[in-house]
């Protein structure tokens, strides 16, 4: 095999345990049931198995002949195009953070159950992110606030909306004198309306937003470089080079979802050569970072420099006079090599690049990065600039600044915190949750009855996003509507109701302040017709803000880069920390959704919680270790926070994900994890110098699924050889040289059938993924979750290997050969989405003693779970283990309102039985009774699985193999098409398409099937 | 008069020889008996055919469908185009019985349900197992007649469960379809009987139609 004996092809590994070959990681492999006591407890004795099984059949004579009795209750008066048991689908719109994501809902007899993208959608086009997927557990979550509390006197009491009223009514005077109004970010033009009008009112009222995740710093450089507050828009699909400066815009960007696609379109290998080419400079792995083809870890304080350097370089390859400011602000860091390539890449695709920075940069980074984008021409081409709703509000820092010295004034009496956290995210310098209690009577509309809750004399139940009317604006400006699905489940009302129950005399229904608010946008002739098509839609279209060409004020940036004074490096005594938003549960406020916290993170795998991550180097350097337990302090304040060491990270540099440690989240959300906030200041949001680490002798388990399935020594042994194998990678050159190249990774001996095949007539399903256009993000991984009923096990049981999720992404780190276990620095990433690829040969088939799965006659590979019996043999014999065992009834104790979420198209699995991928076999069969019905055959893309469905980057394609001319026969035609463990013929119907790198042609330092990877380090 | 038992561990009494037989008999004919009653005992041909719960209105299909000559349709209006067979919403009561019968006692929880928008709770009939997922408009499209499954509904008073709605039941048609395939126009007419041989019939309506149905599991469980 030429892989085995090419001496540089490069080394594929899952984690740094496995690369070290550490003990801890040798006793997991050798052991049958890693992390698993029950083997070893005492004997049951006699005495107790006869009780056991007395018990047993005491049970089985109490079951009657019959089931119990089931009742039907059809409607009294049926509305009209119901047809019960029969989904519908509305357009409704998810807002976070002030950008509305279109979904598309699937509701079953009144019961929303699964989000997917709204195709119409701008942003979302068809596809969703994970957040807003799960948003729909959130719908349904056990721990949700059901009614008013007034808390006085260290009392609780259970209170009305109209005992609400009546007191707010005796705190308001005429003028607003003492009222104010904190809100999260939002973009909803019905709340603005609104504010409008509060402010008009009620004029010495006062309104302050603040979002703990902020962007603000890009309206800041904006506001500097171009004059005024701008919204960024990029147009990846259009890019030949993309260059990310501590930005994430395949994840963490609010318009992720859109910019995936985009990317995924630049870097279609049908474009040869003009596929785009991605660099990263970033503190930490982002999944950009994985996607990159250059990457450069430097601490986050750095990343301003490096781009000051860059725009430098750039400036005088195009012969203009570098400002004196972004000479100032470049001292130091020349990180040539990187920085040079960057630079001759940007400067010889003019109009064709993109320079971004992501929101933990401060403002003199945004100006130089919209100062390079204007000198290089790609404002107007690549990227965008769309006028904001309010670019005249102050920033979020200073808002929740100036709100907290008017409440230590005492001049604010009533305040109103509408969503949001304060209490928990706000910056701990402020001590919100005590200024909270210094407000004669502050109130606070949440979900839950939280932190900030706990510390207000009100809290207001609010109506979740999928039980009330609202609006927000998308990405691009686009006013998407949001409409409720289902009727309040505990009497919540929305933001808008309850702002505009403090107007009074106005209307308090959230559905007639909507229509009101786009009233104004409604053709004279028909409001009625217009308002269907829109609610229709999802969104009015038309609405999409213009693109503005502002000009460059290069003076102005300048002198912003001139202020830019970055602290020192960081060194051994005084670390860098990096505050980053966590993926799951963003900023705290899905802490208690359990689809999300048992979602491994996309770059550590780890579930259940947070931890501090450190590279390999600075652990070594520090004698931490994984799992260690440290102190963490910074200005005073201390965090413990257990280990996670990972590769990617710059020397002397930590990060540690926001939104943990939540104290009055819920029951699923409690506890979890260690809280960052302690260490968030006004002064430094994001990046936290001066940190000391201590250790404190204490160890953890992380919850980290990264090393699961790792079966034996033998076949670990087999796999890591294999794994370049297993997830092909080369250069586009390399593939346009020798379009073959992926095939030839591989060679195994002629493989021969030891029956007669059946044949395989009728529709035969397949599917293809392609790695190079996934970017890791999860999002079909919480869609399986949703679609397919699978149940969350918790922490302990991910401890013990038995997550329950179908589909997972492995997750490689590949650095070239030779590499030493402790020069892993820089190694690269790598995605793999894993399900079951319904072997042709399955061997899992082959084992079961009660043909509990079978082959069906399309080729899946079904699972029976009526047959199962539990004996696990086929999960044994499964060389991709992608079979999960129920080892517990996982649903006997889900609350009634949690089990309205469970789509009913799917068996619910109990204890003892085996499940696994089915294609989304529901869905299969829904086409197939609908194509029979008309008498025709399924068309190609009828069918999509729900992974598939939910894509951003559109990766995955399904379809019938037999049919030549359908997409998924042509992706396994390509080139690129392989599968994986081919050699065992068991004849995979899921193959993958090969990954390309596109890295600049370097003079040196070639890797001929890998990528040539940058290689600085800070 | 002393016998000698000291070369026997037990001695049985001589009445014992007769008895014994009877006994062995007894045993084997025993485990021929239990195990014909768990066969047919606990078939659902047994248990579960001839079910015919007490509902909430006296409602007669034999009445409605057999005298009146109402369709199916009128009132399971989604058999053709969904997977369930709905039960009438109480307003398709409504519509005759606003007018016909308008006082009668056994009518009050219709009217009471259209007055107060509370649903009837009907006590299902045909009740397949929860991991069973059966599509009428699958069947009803293809031509396959209420009655096959069924039963004659329109001289039923009380609706009783007419088939065993097994696996083992359901297979034998999804194997040979021909046996129950008719016109599809003719799906819903209870009495209708074919004029010329049923399988001749059902095989030429197969081929016809290209009905091929699938015995796979996934086909029912999902």
């Amino acid at each position: 095999m030429p892989s085995l004996t090419n001496p540089t092809a490069p080394n594929y590994w899952r984690s740094l345990d496995e690369l070290a070959r550490t003990p801890e990681f040798a006793e997991a492999v050798r052991r049958e049931f890693p992390n698993d006591e029950w083997d070893r407890l005492p004997p049951a004795t006699r005495r107790q198995f006869l009780q056991v099984m007395g018990a047993s059949l005491a049970f089985a004579g109490l079951t009657a002949c019959r089931w119990p009795k089931e009742e039907i209750v059809p409607f009294a008066h049926r509305p009209e195009e119901r047809i019960p048991g029969v989904p519908q689908h509305f357009a409704t719109a998810f807002e976070l953070g002030g950008t509305a994501l279109g979904m598309l809902v699937t509701s079953f007899d009144g019961r929303p159950v699964k989000a997917e993208g709204s195709p119409e959608h701008p942003d979302s086009r068809g596809a969703l992110s994970a957040l807003a997927q799960a948003s729909v557990l959130g719908l349904y979550d056990p721990d949700r606030s059901r009614r008013l509390v007034l808390r006085a006197g260290g009392q609780e009491f259970a209170k009305s909306w109209d005992d609400f009223a009546a007191d707010l009514a005796g705190w308001t005077t005429d003028d607003g004198e003492g009222l104010a109004v904190l809100s999260g970010a939002s973009s909803s033009p019905s709340l603005h309306r609104l504010r409008e009008r509060l402010l008009e009112a009620r004029p010495r009222a006062t309104w302050f937003e603040h979002e703990s995740l902020s962007h603000d710093s890009e309206r800041d450089g904006l506001r500097a470089a171009l004059g005024r507050p701008l919204r960024v828009l990029p147009h990846l699909d259009r890019a030949r080079v993309v260059a990310c400066f501590d930005a994430d815009p395949l994840l963490e960007h609010p318009a992720a979802v859109l910019l995936s696609r985009d990317f995924a379109a630049s870097r279609d290998p049908r474009r040869g050569a003009g596929c785009s080419r991605l660099y990263v400079v970033e503190p930490g792995y982002s999944l950009t970072g994985g996607r990159a083809d250059h990457r450069l870890a430097v601490p986050a304080s750095q990343v301003t420099g490096v781009l000051a350097a860059l725009a430098a370089e750039v400036m005088a390859r195009l012969g203009m006079a570098v400002p004196e400011g972004v000479v100032g602000a470049a001292a130091g860091h020349a990180h040539d090599a990187l920085v040079a390539t960057l630079a001759g890449d940007l400067v010889a695709g003019r109009g064709a690049g993109v320079v971004l920075v992501g929101p933990r940069q401060g403002a003199a980074a945004h100006a130089l990065a919209a100062a390079l984008n204007s000198v290089l021409g790609n404002a107007g081409t690549v990227v965008d600039y769309l006028e904001l709703a309010d670019p005249d509000r102050p920033s979020h820092l200073a808002a929740v600044g100036e709100l907290a010295q008017r409440i230590g004034e005492g001049s604010v009496k009533t305040l109103l915190i509408l969503g949001g956290n304060p209490a928990y995210d706000a910056p701990t310098d402020l001590r919100f949750a005590e200024l909270l209690r210094r407000v004669p009577n502050a109130v606070h509309l949440g979900l839950h009855d939280d932190e900030t809750s706990r510390s207000c004399r009100w809290h207001l139940p609010q109506a979740h996003q999928l039980e009330a009317w609202g609006d927000g604006r998308a990405w691009d400006g686009t006013i998407t509507l949001q409409q409720p699905l289902i009727e309040s489940l505990y009497g919540g009302r929305s933001a808008i109701e309850v702002v505009a129950g403090l107007l009074g005399g106005a209307p308090a229904n959230g559905w007639e302040i909507v229509r009101d608010t786009v009233r104004e946008l409604a053709p004279a002739a028909d409001f009625e017709a217009w308002w269907r098509r829109c609610l229709h839609d999802g969104l009015i279209a038309g609405t999409a803000a213009a693109p503005v060409t502002p000009a460059l004020d290069l003076e102005a940036v300048s002198g912003l880069a001139l202020g830019h004074e970055p602290p020192p490096p960081p060194t051994a005594a005084a670390l860098e920390l990096v505050l980053a938003p966590d993926a799951k549960v963003h900023d705290g406020r899905f802490a208690n959704n359990g689809w999300l916290q048992e979602l491994p993170d996309a770059v550590t795998k780890i579930t259940w919680g947070n931890a501090l991550l450190l590279s390999p180097t600075t652990a070594r350097e520090l004698a931490v270790a994984e799992g260690e337990v440290v102190a963490v302090s910074a200005a005073g304040a201390t965090v413990e926070a257990p280990v996670h060491v990972l590769p990617g990270l710059p020397r002397f540099t930590a990060l540690l994900p926001l939104g943990y440690g939540r104290t009055a989240a819920g029951e699923v959300g409690n506890g979890i994890g260690v809280s960052a906030a302690p260490l968030r200041t006004t002064a430094a949001p994001w990046i936290v110098p001066g940190v000391v680490l201590r250790q404190t002798g204490r160890r953890v388990a992380l919850a980290c699924t990264q090393d699961h399935h790792a079966i034996d020594r033998i076949g670990f042994g087999e796999r890591n050889r294999r794994a370049a194998i297993l997830v092909r990678e080369a250069s586009v050159g390399a593939f346009l040289e020798d379009p073959e190249i992926f095939r030839h990774m591989d060679h195994h001996p002629p493989l021969e059938q030891l029956w007669k095949e059946g044949a395989h007539e009728g529709e035969q399903w397949g599917m293809a993924i392609d790695l190079n256009a996934c970017t890791g993000c999860n999002a079909c991984v919480v869609a399986c979750h949703a679609e397919n009923n699978i149940p969350v096990v918790g922490r302990e049981q991910v401890i013990r290997q038995r997550e329950m999720h179908w589909l997972r992404i492995d997750r490689y780190f590949r650095t070239p050969q030779g590499v030493a276990a402790d020069q892993v620095e820089d190694a690269a990433m790598v995605f793999q989405p894993v399900a079951c690829v319904q072997c042709e040969n399955a061997p899992c088939e082959q084992v079961c003693p009660v043909a509990a799965t079978q082959h069906t006659r399309d080729g899946l590979n079904a699972m029976v779970y009526n047959r199962c019996i539990g004996t696990r043999y086929c999960s044994n014999n499964c060389p991709y283990k992608v079979r999960r065992f129920n080892f517990f009834n996982y649903r006997k104790r889900l609350p009634d309102v949690a089990k309205m979420q469970l789509n009913p198209e799917v068996t619910v699995r109990s204890r003892g039985v085996m499940e696994k991928c089915t294609y989304c076999v529901q869905r299969i069969e829904k086409a197939r009774i609908a194509a029979g019905n008309e008498r025709r055959p399924i068309r190609d893309g009828e069918i999509t699985p729900a992974c598939a469905q939910t894509c951003p980057a559109r990766a995955i394609t399904f379809g019938n193999l037999n049919d030549p001319a359908s997409e998924v026969s042509r992706l396994r035609g390509d080139h690129r098409s392989y599968a994986t463990l081919e050699e065992l013929n068991i004849r995979p119907r899921t193959r993958y398409l090969a990954r390309l790198q596109n890295p600049a042609p370097a003079p040196a330092a070639a890797e001929p099937a890998g990528g040539d990877h940058g290689k600085e380090t800070a | 008069m002393a016998m000698d038992h000291s070369g026997e561990v037990f001695v049985f009494p001589r009445w014992t020889r007769v008895v014994r037989p009877a006994i062995a008999a007894a045993v084997a004919g025993g485990a021929i008996y239990a195990a014909l009653v768990v066969w047919l005992g606990f078939s659902p041909r047994a248990t579960d055919v001839g079910y015919a719960p007490e509902q909430p209105v006296p409602y007669s299909h034999a009445l409605h469908v057999g005298q009146l000559g109402i369709d199916c349709r009128y009132c399971h209006n989604t058999v053709e185009r969904a997977a369930h067979a709905a039960l009438p919403p109480t307003q398709t009561c409504m519509n005759c019985h606003a007018a016909v019968r308008k006082g009668s006692d056994k009518l009050i929880p219709v009217s009471t349900s259209y007055a107060t928008g509370m649903p009837v709770g009907w006590i299902r009939v045909h009740d397949l197992p929860d991991y069973v997922y059966f599509d009428h408009s699958a069947h009803v499209s293809r031509g396959v007649g209420c009655v096959s499954c069924h039963g004659r509904i329109d001289a039923m008073d009380v609706v009783y469960q007419a088939e065993p709605l097994s696996m083992g039941w359901c297979l034998d048609c999804h194997r040979n379809p021909e046996r129950h395939l008719r016109p599809v126009e003719l799906v819903f007419e209870l009495d209708w009987v074919p004029e010329e041989d049923q399988l001749a019939l059902g095989r030429r309506l197969r081929e016809a139609a290209g009905i091929n149905p699938p015995v796979d599991c996934n086909t029912c469980h999902r």
